[in-house]
């Protein structure tokens, strides 16, 4: 499940098209992270743009109807700037699908695979991971 | 002594300064001598840090690999040890508190970017990673005295140009000593008896090549040779500071080498 870790940032550079710096190695190890992939849907509260890695914070409204609140981690802001992405790529408010590596022990945090804005742009490797 | 006598010795006591005036120094590469390494590299490969000689399919972290370093019977053992707790993912990383420097020679094992600048005087390694920097002195002076080591992460270098390769020796390191120096996340380790001989050159104009030859008598049986290599990016490329402690939300705990997951409240989830 670490290993899951850095092929989540990879499949990010990839799907970002700069293939020139990868951010090959997380800042941290294993987090607990599972080879499953789950997708939330929701509204950005928070993109928390900063070092060592990216959070997007999502309320999600749960089974029973309640918002829970996810945190999504996503690659060091440096390289996800050279890729082109900025604080403002979630904003606060922006109704928002994500793809992820959930937490194996069911906690409502996850890395991040793939994106798709209202839009329907994507952001990552939305067509497989 | 008058202002005049005064003066003059003055001037003689500043031309005795070592390293005032390095372009003096025969043995000092001037700067139209030097190769151009400008520009902003990345490092080949995965943050394992002897590829050539690892085992089992992944990365640093992938239960099973491991790298096969000429180790000796005890440091075998202790690198065993520390593979085990990897594989329960439990090998703790300091580097994931942001406190201390990844050290030589990690500190050619990074992602993200790099520069490499080259003056007559010294060589800068600037990894954007950490965020991390290496000093090379190039201006004749000598390696100190072991005695005046007292090993650090990235040691004392003192290097060379044979033509357009930078040659250099490093020593001083504290390697294993205090269990916050490691070389990847399989758990490598050196000891405080390393020193390290590295050729750094272009081997083509869009890659670096290093390759290290180093020596540990208290954890080495023989000198274990590594070749890291580097790839030059498009040009224009902006490096930032890496602010570690910014928004660290995955702290590890170094007895438990369990790595902790931040919720947005700031207590671990895991």
């Amino acid at each position: 499940m670490r290993l899951v870790h850095n092929v989540v940032f990879a499949a990010v550079v990839l799907a970002a098209g700069s293939l020139a710096i990868q951010p090959l190695l997380a800042h941290h190890s294993g987090a607990g992270f599972s080879k499953d992939t789950k997708e939330i849907s929701g509204t950005v509260k928070e993109f928390q743009f900063t070092n060592p890695h990216s959070w997007i914070q999502v309320n999600v409204e749960d089974e029973s109807g309640k918002i829970v609140e996810w945190s999504v981690e996503w690659g060091s802001p440096n390289q996800l700037g050279r890729d082109g992405y900025r604080p403002s790529t979630f904003a606060p408010g922006t109704k928002v699908t994500i793809k992820l590596h959930p937490m194996a022990n069911g906690a409502l945090v996850g890395g991040f695979i793939a994106a798709k804005m209202p839009d329907g742009k994507t952001i990552g490797k939305w067509d497989g991971d | 002594m008058d202002r005049k006598t005064l003066a003059l010795a003055l001037s003689a006591g500043l031309l005795l300064v070592p390293g005032v005036s390095y372009g003096q120094n025969a043995a000092v590469t001037p700067f139209d001598k030097l190769p151009d390494w400008s520009g902003v590299w990345s490092m080949v490969g995965g943050t394992i840090f002897d590829r050539a000689t690892q085992t089992g399919e992944g990365g640093s972290v992938t239960p099973g690999v491991r790298e096969h370093p000429p180790y000796n019977a005890a440091y075998e053992s202790k690198y065993m040890g520390h593979l085990a707790l990897r594989d329960a993912d439990r090998y703790p990383d300091v580097q994931t508190n942001c406190g201390v420097p990844v050290g030589f020679p990690r500190i050619l094992n990074l992602p993200d970017a790099y520069e490499f600048v080259v003056r007559p005087d010294v060589f800068y390694i600037i990894a954007e990673n950490g965020g991390n920097t290496m000093r090379v002195y190039t201006d004749g002076r000598k390696l100190p005295a072991k005695e005046d080591t007292w090993g650090t992460y990235t040691g004392v270098s003192v290097g060379h140009w044979e033509g357009d390769t930078l040659v250099w020796e490093t020593t001083g390191l504290k390697g294993d000593r205090d269990n916050d120096s490691i070389l990847d996340r399989t758990g490598l380790v050196l000891s405080d008896t390393a020193s390290i001989t590295t050729r750094m050159r272009k081997i083509n104009q869009d890659t670096l090549e290093a390759k290290m030859v180093i020596n540990d008598p208290k954890a080495l049986t023989k000198p274990w040779n590594v070749t890291k290599q580097f790839k030059k990016n498009k040009p224009g490329l902006f490096l930032y500071d890496y602010g570690c402690a910014e928004n660290n939300r995955n702290p590890v705990d170094t007895k438990t080498g369990k790595t902790f997951v931040l919720g947005p409240d700031g207590k671990p989830v895991n």
